[in-house]
């Protein structure tokens, strides 16, 4: 039985309503959904959706809702994922947009907020320890994170010139030690 | 012109940004130096308001800043733009696979581009640690908060709560704001 545009959207707007923290905690709610429930993708699909959406750029969460919603019904399915996983953040955001703005000039919440940058700050070094058994595996990986470090703090380089630089560096480092024989 | 820039930012961001969650920062905070469309103080209030609404991070800014600048067709243009790349980049590489990861040259650039982003990341939180911590009642919330962090972890909504907390007890004895 083919598997409706409205079905895939409705199941991927579930999907982002309920995806609270971000994409880390994506693939249960997922094998409850589409593999448990509904049966459109087996449990191996979802995990190769998963590690290949880790390697690629984006949001990791919409990069999965892609692949399934390709997987099931083409670019349409593709599309119709895509438009579902955004439908609950954007109308959560745009609603409360204007609110937001009025709000954090309260004495109350600046009060609030003041205090939660602190937290917001545990939870960017937090990422960047999930990040890092994976992302520095050697020492070379480790000399490539400490010199970007410097160059982003000390010359403000910005993000994009570091990327590319960094995919640049990967391939030839690989071309190197693989005349020697030694590959990643 | 606003348009333009708007697309342009997001999608690079789309493009660019490796390893998920807050690899998305480095390019917000950029965002916020170049642009008007939201000022670094805001970004940062958004990030924990992003962490208790439904929804990636990166999409919450991306329709923020749309909303912000000017009203919700733009927000729907910088909300798509973010996701674009994917869109393109998921369908191409759909029938590889695992044939894409095994790939060498793909192999190499990711191993390039993991540290990268990880370095990205983590100047953030020191730009942030050196403007913000810079007085005792900021270390009072911050020092415990990182302790308890690297001693026993807790949920990420944990900090959260505490700091909030914390940020309004202290504002009541200090008179910070």
């Amino acid at each position: 039985m083919k598997i409706s545009l409205w079905d895939i959207y409705k199941v991927f707007t579930k999907i982002g309503l309920i995806l609270i923290g971000g994409g880390y905690v994506i693939l249960p709610i997922l094998k409850k959904e589409v593999v448990e429930d509904r049966n459109w993708i087996t449990e191996d699909e979802l995990v190769d959706y998963y590690a290949i959406s880790q390697s690629l750029p984006g949001i990791i969460a919409a990069n999965i809702s892609i692949f399934v919603g390709y997987k099931l019904r083409g670019k349409f399915g593709a599309l119709a994922a895509t438009i579902g996983i955004i439908t609950a953040p954007f109308i959560c955001i745009a609603s409360i947009s204007s609110i937001i703005a009025q709000i954090i000039n309260w004495p109350l919440t600046k009060s609030i907020l003041w205090g939660v940058e602190f937290g917001v700050i545990i939870l960017i070094i937090s990422s960047v320890q999930e990040l890092w058994n994976k992302a520095i595996p050697d020492k070379f990986s480790f000399l490539v994170f400490l010199s970007f470090l410097v160059a982003i703090l000390k010359f403000k380089i910005s993000p994009t010139p570091i990327i590319l630089a960094s995919i640049v560096i990967g391939i030839a480092y690989n071309c190197f030690i693989s005349k020697r024989g030694k590959e990643l | 012109m606003i348009y333009f820039n708007l697309f342009k930012e997001f999608f690079k961001i789309g493009l660019l940004s490796f390893g998920g969650g807050y690899a998305t920062l480095p390019f917000l905070y950029h965002i916020a130096e170049q642009y008007k469309w939201y000022s670094i103080n805001e970004l940062t209030q958004m990030l924990a308001i992003a962490s208790i609404t439904p929804g990636p991070v990166g999409i919450n800014m991306a329709t923020y800043a749309g909303m912000k600048t000017n009203g919700i067709l733009s927000a729907i243009l910088a909300t798509f733009a973010i996701i674009l790349p994917s869109f393109f980049i998921v369908i191409a590489i759909s029938k590889l696979l695992r044939k894409f990861s095994d790939n060498f040259y793909v192999k190499s650039a990711i191993y390039g581009l993991k540290p990268a982003s990880c370095a990205l990341i983590s100047a953030v939180a020191i730009r942030l640690i050196i403007s913000s911590v810079n007085n005792i009642p900021a270390l009072i919330i911050f020092v415990p908060l990182l302790i308890i962090f690297m001693t026993k972890k807790q949920s990420l909504i944990f900090y959260l709560i505490v700091s909030a907390i914390l940020g309004l007890i202290l504002n009541v004895l200090f008179k910070i704001q």
